[in-house]
């Protein structure tokens, strides 16, 4: 069958692939930092070209984007981080760092000074871990709609239902409201650099989340969202066998992983073959 | 069906009572217009009727409302929704999922219907409002005329007595409005749905309605039939304001009716076409394309020219490249090729904000621009943003209209006022074009004579050109010399507002439509002809 968009999935076969990717990197964070880096990669690069395989809505590339940003500038202020701070470390010498004396109760702390290839390493296979399950989940978000999720969950987490289908419409919709008005801002003439300007675009913008929210909550009020006790499915999502097979896919790769807690190419080849295999369907 | 029995209404912190002991009651399956002035109360009324007032707003409510025997008093919205369905103002707002499909099933899930129920109501309902092949759809991805109609659908879904409809037409082209409102009449016809609409565009409504709800100032309310009450409302679409001009016994309340007196007030005189102005923005072979999933082409090699002290109408369907068009003047839309000239300038190449003191642009929704907390302070930043003498900026306001208390909170004027405001921000740096998108949603047709005579003062006086892009063809018809019909990214008709609005039957004003070929255009000329004949 083919799956030409991914809303066909099941809404929470995407963030169980999102886990199961999360797991993957997790239970390997103990091995060697060169094939954390190498697993890193292959894994951020399927969830990547996952979400060239289906069509995206402006509005949840807008999202994923945000996510790449977050993932990003994380990444790099750990890196500057575990580079500068830290205990010294064994290895080869790459560069000298200017050395910050620190009291003597912190002994063995140190700030700059030398940078080893073991530090380099691990600072980045710990930042690219972090990088990968914020990408994971960035790229779930954005091929399921948290919609979606909200129709699978159990009827009684109404008010819970509420506040989720409110909070994820005005996000992207926030998003381009504020392009918007930052535009017709620099339309009035006025240079939108300085910090005090923000104030300029946050304020209509704010306005008209909350006036959005309130038509929303008002629009579900009067459909008689959550005054009815046994609400039904129009059409059930059921999970097919291709996501079940996937899954257990997954699944299996984790628990292979778990025990001998190493990471080779080969393992690494596999996560990325079996996170990109949805795309196969697209 | 709909019963108010003593009603009031006052909102805390507010000095006007917006009802005071209304009383009126609407039969079953009738259809009911609500109208009056900006700010008057007419979604009040139709959030009383569902109960969102007061049990969503903190509004003080005396009396008592009962809706099928049911008072809103004890019964919250949710557990009327089974008797009343709702589609507000803002559509978009309310949708809940991404599918057309889904979003129509939502409504039947929350109350628990089968699934066998379910399927048989979703078809008779895709087919009713014509949904079938949008059904797989992304609503985002929709026209507002679809959109409109996917809310109408997931509202009438349910099966429910009552529909309330809250400005149904006003952000939609001519030909949306007809079928939405063509669509809403025989649901009326067939099912014996009793609707109650909120709508300021009268001309369009009017000959589907049985009676209006008609909203005065000082909280009381008239509610008669259709003619009984266009006999005296100072709020009358053009075409009875022309019954008035010419003397008609009856009120017409459709063109037919109206032809039906032929009346004969003789030919106008062409207008002589004015000496060549000079160019101040030109368009030439611009061709703009979305990046999306899909790329689509906002603009193909599409070419014009404005003029000095001409007054531009952009017209199209929704989603034709109007707004696109206007953001090209500015190099704000993605051009992909072509040459964009304000005077020298090439808006493609210089900054937003140079641009800004040569183009004048005042966005769909004026209060994009607004962050102040009173029109003082918004006025004085204006003047400070631009080094101009302190209390300019409001001068140019007070020019434009009666401006209401300087110290009030932009947000809580009415839509007129906040587009003077806005105007007259971008009028600080005397701008040699205007741009305006979409004015007029939302103003009543007070606010749009006052809009029309302030624009056509700014060409006259001070010379700049002004396009505007519109739905709304009585605007046009006051206002503009000149209309440029746009589709799918073309220009398909570029030529006098005359010749443009005769020729197409859907686009045509009310007076046009009364006279065709007498060639006036607006009630002024109407008035000029008969003048013209008491004098002979």
């Amino acid at each position: 069958m083919k799956k030409t968009h991914s809303h066909d999935w099941h809404p929470l076969f995407w963030w169980l692939w999102a886990c199961a990717g999360s797991v993957m990197l997790l239970r390997n964070s103990r091995a060697d930092s060169s094939w954390i880096i190498a697993l890193s990669f292959s894994i951020i690069l399927a969830a990547i070209t996952l979400t060239r395989q289906f069509p995206l809505s402006s509005s949840s590339r807008r999202l994923l984007r945000l996510g790449y940003i977050i993932a990003l500038v994380a990444t790099g202020f750990r890196m500057i981080i575990a580079i500068t701070l830290g205990v010294p470390m064994p290895g080869r010498v790459l560069f000298q760092l200017p050395q910050i004396d620190l009291p003597n109760f912190l002994v063995g702390i140190t700030i700059g000074g030398p940078v080893t290839s073991q530090r380099l390493a691990g600072a980045m296979s710990e930042s690219l871990v972090f990088a990968g399950i914020v990408i994971l989940f960035a790229t779930a978000n954005a091929l399921t709609t948290p919609h979606r999720l909200l129709r699978v969950l159990p009827s009684r987490l109404h008010g819970i239902g509420l506040a989720t289908s409110i909070a994820t419409s005005v996000a992207p919709q926030s998003a381009e409201s504020f392009t918007r008005v930052r535009q017709a801002h620099r339309l009035r003439g006025r240079q939108l650099n300085s910090w005090n300007s923000i104030g300029r675009v946050a304020v209509p913008v704010l306005e008209e989340s909350l006036e959005r929210s309130i038509d929303l909550a008002v629009a579900l009020e009067s459909r008689g969202y959550g005054y009815f006790q046994s609400p039904s499915r129009y059409r059930p999502e059921k999970w097919k066998r291709e996501e079940l097979l996937l899954l257990s896919s997954f699944a299996a790769l984790v628990i292979v992983s778990v025990p001998s807690g190493s990471t080779s190419l080969v393992f690494s080849l596999f996560a990325f073959f079996f996170l990109f295999a949805p795309g196969l369907f697209a | 069906m709909i019963d108010f029995k003593e009603v009031s209404l006052i909102y805390p912190g507010s000095e006007r009572t917006v009802f005071d002991r209304v009383s009126f009651s609407v039969d079953e399956g009738e259809m009911v217009l609500v109208i009056g002035h900006t700010g008057a109360g007419k979604s009040s009324i139709l959030k009383l009727i569902n109960g969102i007032v007061p049990h969503h707003t903190h509004g003080i409510l005396n009396g008592d409302i009962c809706v099928d025997g049911r008072s809103t008093k004890d019964h919250k919205p949710g557990a009327l929704s089974d008797l009343i369905g709702v589609v507000s103002q803002n559509p978009l707002h309310g949708f809940v999922c991404d599918i057309v499909e889904d979003e129509i099933a939502f409504s039947m899930e929350t109350r628990g219907f089968t699934p066998d129920v379910m399927r048989k109501r979703m078809e008779e309902v895709l087919d009713l409002l014509s949904l079938s092949e949008l059904r797989r759809r992304d609503i985002r991805t929709l026209s507002g005329g679809e959109q409109q109609r996917v809310a109408i659908a997931s509202a009438l879904v349910t099966q429910p007595r009552v529909l309330l409809l809250d400005e149904p037409t006003s952000a939609l082209d001519p030909i949306a409005a007809e079928e939405v409102l063509a669509i809403l009449n025989r649901l009326v016809d067939d099912l014996g749905l009793t609707v109650v609409l909120a709508e300021h565009k009268l001309e369009r409504v009017i000959s589907f309605v049985d009676r209006i709800l008609l909203i005065g100032d000082s909280g009381d309310v008239a509610f008669d039939n259709t003619r009984a009450i266009l006999s005296y409302s100072p709020i009358a679409p053009p075409l009875v304001e022309l019954a008035r001009v010419v003397g008609a016994d009856e009120i017409p309340l459709s063109v037919r009716e109206f032809r039906k007196n032929s009346f004969d007030i003789g030919v106008m005189e062409p207008r002589k076409a004015s000496s060549n102005p000079s160019v101040i923005a030109s368009l030439q072979d611009v061709t703009v394309i979305y990046d999306g999933f899909n790329k689509v082409s906002a603009l193909r090699n599409l070419s014009l020219k404005v003029h000095e002290g001409e007054i531009v109408a952009i017209m199209g369907r929704n989603g034709a490249g109007k707004s696109t068009l206007l953001k090209s003047f500015l190099g704000l839309s993605p051009v992909i090729s072509g040459d964009i000239r304000i005077k020298d300038v090439e808006p493609l190449k210089t900054s937003t904000e140079a641009i800004s003191t040569l183009v004048g642009y005042v966005p769909q929704d004026p209060s994009d621009l607004l962050f102040a907390t009173s029109i003082n302070e918004e006025c004085a930043i204006s003047d400070e943003d631009h080094n101009l003498q302190a209390g300019t900026t409001l001068a140019i306001y007070q020019d434009l209209m009666d401006i209401p208390n300087v110290n009030a909170h932009p947000r809580d004027i009415s839509e007129g006022q906040r587009l003077g405001l806005v105007l007259s921000i971008v009028l600080s740096r005397s701008p040699s074009l205007i741009l305006l998108d979409e004015p007029t949603r939302g103003l009543d047709y007070e606010a749009k004579r006052s809009l029309v005579e302030i624009l056509k003062r700014l060409s006259s006086e001070k010379n700049c050109a002004i396009v505007i892009s519109t739905h709304d063809v009585e605007l046009v018809s006051e206002l503009a010399g000149r209309v440029i019909f746009v589709a799918e990214g073309e220009v398909v008709a570029d030529g006098s507002t005359r010749e443009i609005l005769t020729a197409s039957p859907a686009f045509a004003p009310q007076v046009v439509k009364a006279f065709p070929n007498s060639g006036a255009l607006t009630l002024n000329d109407v008035k000029k002809l008969l003048s013209k004949r008491v004098g002979r």
